[in-house]
């Protein structure tokens, strides 16, 4: 690694610029109208992917002066992630780009997408946890744009479950913070492995990024919030920045360090909760982007529990910390791919020819998510199924089990997306310039995941007859399950979908608002009389006849009646009386001593 | 005489002289007015720079004159009051120019106001640079005076009214502490602020006596800093205009309190002594629950200074909490405040006061659109309402981060859960105005079909409040650099608990 050095080098400015150029745009692109500069804006992730492909690792910029201690750089555990975001921020924009060209907001929703992008990426290179935080805050406070872009009754409900949920984790990540900062005495997060246990630092940090990672049940805003965006934004969303939610995990949790078999467990139990229940929820939604989130809550599910066996195998953490990397990264492309192809599908008439290209697109898509073998989620899956079997009994032997079924249910949501995507239509055809980024994913989703160094330990593996059956039975249990499915409602002549409601839970919390807001009135009583306690009662005696100062308003009002009186003559003879009473003042004590 | 000894009279007179120059000039010479004003601002700074220079340098700037036998009115200049000199003396430049553009066609007498408008300043400079506690309780008296004509400038019932509830507040509260500096002027004798503190054997020998004149002295200040239950003078005062507003919830009055109860803890009780005494951990809770009763209070003002009065009311109370928890970390994280609190709260003053100038509106629920309308302002107003709520890098952050650490070094974690819940309300109440300012669609109304177009302040109203803000983010943002607020905050605690 060497000695950090403080002069600025090529490579430390090309880091640099991996946030700052972002950000500086989006300053840009809200003082001037120019379109060179919109056309410009997906380019400006391009330095996050330069510096995830060429620098070495190890490579760091230190600003001393910036904040309370600056470091950025680049380690063995970002540089995937800083890989597949900046991926997805380049191809996302370029197709808000032309899927918004000539619309009048176009400028305003670049404007967040790049200032989220750079709060995005940022977190991804920090290396203490002050640029950590701010790039975090970055990122989530300007994505509320990107939420209630449209601005209708349902995105402005998205942005208020949103925002609150954005500000109550902001609050529980900065108290982890300050008791991590406390602990390891460092604001470095490569001294942070070494943590206390401290069950109160370990629940704010799992429940602060488990709001941005979809931890059930602090999900609620996602399935609202995710669907809610433009397009272009669902796929940042639900590709890259809910993965700000593991990477938190993965910095601020004790790692490596002491064994913790009871967080492993909870980590473990949140993860397949959500894993399961969220494909539950998923079935019964109608809107593909809504059935897409609740599929981000899944799959982040999955990488919950590989971030709970690398807390019971601190041993092992850097094999588990890999296979969730990856999974993280295939998981980012794909949902990016399926949300761009879902906005595709929304805007192509039902009868043009590319229609069929997009939906075959969206389904290798889908299925790649569901383990396909030969796909990204092939390998991944495979991954986390080998570390996840190490862990200690029983959740070894659990998990072994339950993997491959969770791959059953993904097949199933996966179906039921791809089905009603099929039904989806609109009123236009797909421009050259929109057949492009989606491409980019279809690539992304092809190939990256396999050329990850991560996974070179597996790609030997890939061939094994046992791997493909492992793979394949969920898949074909998955069609299976869903032909029977709609074999029964067909015969029983019954909709599918049970109405569930976007957001599930949120419904018990908005039986909570009731009585918060019964409280609030009550407040609002129990504040107006102590008003009338404190000053009020000070004034009027408690409203009965006037008391000394209430006569002393009365004089000064009728001072204000002999204009001359105010201002100067006021403020000058209460002076004077000031000035000697001061003077008596000092010729007291001494009158004593 | 030489300039150790002549700068902190001079800091004093480059306002004060102006200040009486102004009463004279006629009501129509404006351009003379400006000049008068402008110029004492400029001169100020200039001096300050050079104060600044000594004191980092350890040069003592002292200025002494014989008031009464035994008591001497003493100007000086420490690392602590250089850092609220150098604030005060910033702010009402920007401050002055603000008032000006924002004043000078009102029909009342301007000459008065901006006479007095001086002498205000006069009067925080001098509570910044007193030495002892009588020439502290002389300007403490001044600034409340001098203030009281600014309040009531409009003239209108309202402002009378509120300029009658200040002045019964403020003078009771001037009237408590004068009874606290005669006692311990008789306990101790002249009592001068040193660094550490300055009572020496009497902290072990009248320890009671020296409790009750510690509950005298910061009930006297707790006026003027608005603590709980004695801030109801503060959301009244909102009447003013937006310049008095702007100086009287940064710099002025309320400052002057918290600046008050800083140097009774540090630089007369001493941190020790003080904290052997058992009156800080009482000083603590009171600070803690006027930060959540404030804000509580906030959530629910539709009007926008009068929800700005209530957030004031509890975010300066960080200055008291963050001296009364103790500790290095906790007192930089409070001192430091002092000037981070200024530089938001003043510029969010004054975006209220061009919207109020140029669009005519006032309550938030009228808000709707501005940010398009007056997106400069509205730029300024963001950063300040993210600043207070904590949000990094702005200033509000370095300060949270400081009192949180330091109320964990202390081992009172009970200081983060109060951050939380207060970082929490004034999310609660400054985002719903970020969210109505910039996402909802103005309404037209029939008569106004221009309610869509751009239509910003007046140069002079705008450059204030976008340099405060730039101040702002730069404090959060370089708060590691030399001669940041923070760095200088450092010095001031590192002096501070090198006794």
């Amino acid at each position: 690694m060497g000695n950090p050095s403080s002069i600025i080098s090529q490579d430390a400015f090309l880091l640099l610029l991996v946030p700052g150029l972002p950000f500086a745009w989006a300053l840009l692109l809200a003082a001037s109208r120019r379109e060179m500069l919109q056309f410009l804006a997906p380019w400006v992730a391009l330095p996050g992917l330069l510096v995830a492909l060429l620098l070495p690792a190890g490579t760091i910029v230190d600003l001393p002066w910036v904040m309370l201690q600056t470091r950025m750089g680049l380690d063995s555990s970002n540089r995937v992630f800083l890989l597949f975001t900046s991926l997805l921020w380049l191809l996302s924009t370029m197709d808000a780009w032309e899927s918004m060209a000539g619309k009048p907001k176009l400028r305003e929703f670049l404007f967040f997408m790049l200032l989220s992008m750079s709060g995005n990426l940022g977190l991804i290179v920090a290396q203490d946890l002050f640029t950590f935080y701010l790039a975090f805050a970055l990122m989530s406070f300007s994505s509320y744009g990107l939420v209630v872009h449209y601005r209708n009754e349902e995105s402005l409900r998205a942005g208020r479950v949103y925002m609150v949920l954005v500000v109550v984790g902001e609050i529980l990540i900065f108290t982890s913070l300050l008791m991590v900062h406390q602990t390891a005495g460092s604001a470095l997060l490569s001294d942070f492995s070494e943590v206390a246990k401290d069950p109160w630092i370990l629940g704010l940090v799992f429940a602060g990024f488990g709001i941005k990672a979809g931890a059930i049940p602090l999900h609620v805003w996602l399935p609202l919030a995710h669907p809610a965006a433009p397009t272009p934004a669902s796929a940042v969303l639900s590709g890259a920045m809910i993965k700000a939610g593991l990477l938190g995990w993965m910095r601020f949790l004790p790692l490596g360090g002491h064994a913790l078999p009871e967080w492993g467990a909870l980590f473990i139990g949140a993860g397949l909760l959500a894993a399961f229940g969220a494909v539950g929820i998923g079935l019964t939604q109608r809107n593909v982007k809504t059935i897409l989130a609740y599929s981000s809550i899944s799959q982040m599910g999955l990488m919950t529990v590989g971030v709970g066996v690398a807390l019971m195998l601190p041993d092992k953490f850097p094999q588990s910390m890999a296979a969730v990397t990856v999974y993280a990264c295939h998981h980012g492309l794909t949902k990016g791919s399926l949300f761009l192809g879902a906005g595709l599908v929304q805007s192509v008439q039902r009868d043009s020819r590319h229609r069929a290209w997009v939906l075959a697109g969206m389904g290798v898509t889908a299925l790649a998510l569901a383990g396909l073998p030969m796909t990204g989620g092939f390998l991944a899956k495979g991954l986390l199924k080998d570390v996840a079997g190490a862990a200690p009994q029983p959740w070894g032997g659990l998990l072994s089990a339950l993997l491959p079924v969770s791959a059953w249910a993904s097949t199933l949501l996966m179906v039921r997306f791809l089905f009603l995507a099929s039904r989806v239509s609109g009123s236009g055809g797909v421009s050259t310039g929109r057949w492009l980024p989606y491409i980019g994913t279809l690539a992304c989703v092809a190939m990256v995941t396999w050329l990850l160094p991560e996974a070179a330990s597996w790609r030997g593996h890939a061939l094994e007859a046992d791997r493909w059956w492992m793979a394949t039975w969920p898949l074909a249990m998955g069609f299976l399950t869903a032909l029977a499915l709609v074999a029964l409602l067909r015969k029983t002549g019954k909709s599918f979908a049970v109405a569930v409601p976007p957001g599930d839970i949120l419904v018990v919390g908005a039986i909570l608002v009731k009585p918060l807001k019964s409280a609030m009135t009550l407040m609002t009583s129990v504040e107006s009389s102590l008003d009338r306690g404190v000053s009020v009662c000070f004034w009027n005696r408690c409203g009965r006849g006037p008391g000394a100062p209430a006569l002393l308003a009365e004089r000064l009002r009728l001072l204000r009646a002999e204009s001359i009186l105010l201002g100067f003559t006021v403020a000058g003879s209460l002076f004077l009386f000031v000035l000697v009473a001061l003077f008596l003042l000092m010729w007291w004590p001494g009158a004593f001593g | 005489m030489n300039l150790s000894t002549l700068l902190p009279g001079l800091v004093l007179m480059s306002s004060f002289i102006p200040g009486l120059a102004i009463f004279f000039v006629p009501e129509e010479r404006q351009r003379l007015r400006t000049a008068l004003n402008m110029a004492g601002a400029t001169l100020k700074l200039v001096l300050v720079a050079v104060l600044v220079w000594g004191v980092y340098h350890q040069e003592t700037f002292r200025t002494e004159l014989p008031l009464l036998p035994g008591m001497d009115l003493v100007l000086h200049a420490d690392a602590l009051s250089v850092l609220f000199v150098t604030l005060s003396s910033i702010l009402w430049f920007l401050t002055t120019l603000y008032a000006v553009a924002y004043l000078e066609h009102s029909p009342q007498p301007r000459s008065r106001f901006f006479g007095f408008f001086s002498l205000c300043v006069t009067a925080t400079i001098g509570i910044a640079m007193a030495g002892n506690l009588i020439t502290f309780l002389i300007f403490y008296e001044a600034l409340t005076l001098s203030t009281y004509p600014l309040v009531t400038h409009r003239g209108t019932a309202e402002s009378m009214r509120a300029g009658a509830i200040y002045l019964v507040y403020t003078l009771v509260g001037g009237a408590i502490l004068m009874v606290g500096v005669a006692w311990l002027a008789v306990l101790a004798g002249s009592v001068e602020f040193v660094e550490g503190g300055s009572l020496g054997l009497l902290s072990q020998t009248a320890v009671s006596e020296l409790r009750v004149i510690f509950v005298l002295l910061v009930g006297g200040l707790g006026v003027k800093a608005a603590l709980v239950p004695v801030h109801g003078w503060l959301p009244a005062a909102m009447v003013a205009p937006a310049p008095v507003s702007a100086l009287l919830h940064a710099v002025a009055v309320v400052k002057a309190g918290a600046f008050g109860i800083v140097r009774v803890i540090y630089d007369v009780y001493g941190i020790g002594p003080a904290r052997e005494m058992g009156v800080l951990d009482p000083l603590a809770w009171l600070a803690a629950a006027t930060i959540i009763y404030g804000s509580l209070r906030a959530l629910r003002q539709d009007e926008l200074k009068k929800r700005l009065a209530y957030s004031t009311v509890s975010q300066v109370s960080y200055i008291a909490l963050g001296c009364a928890v103790g500790g290095p970390v906790a007192t930089l994280g409070g001192i430091v405040h002092l000037v981070h609190q200024g530089l938001m709260k003043i510029t969010l003053f004054f975006c209220a006061g061009n919207i109020a100038e140029t669009l005519g509106l006032h309550r938030i629920s009228e808000l709707k659109g501005v940010g398009r309308r007056m997106p400069l302002t509205m730029a300024a107003f963001t950063l300040g309402a993210l600043g207070m709520i904590g949000v990094p890098p702005l200033a509000g952050f370095v300060s949270k981060w400081h009192l949180g650490s330091g109320g964990l070094a202390t081992g009172q974690g009970w200081v983060v859960l109060v951050l939380a819940v207060s970082s929490l309300l004034n999310a609660a109440y400054f985002l719903p105005i970020l969210h109505t300012a910039w996402f909802k669609t103005p309404e037209v109304s029939p008569e106004d079909g221009l309610a869509r177009r751009w239509r910003e302040a007046h140069w002079m109203l705008l450059l204030p409040p976008l340099v405060t803000a730039l101040l702002a983010v730069l404090a959060g943002f370089l708060a590691n650099a030399p001669f940041s607020p923070l760095g200088w905050s450092q010095l001031i605690v590192f002096r501070e608990y090198r006794h």
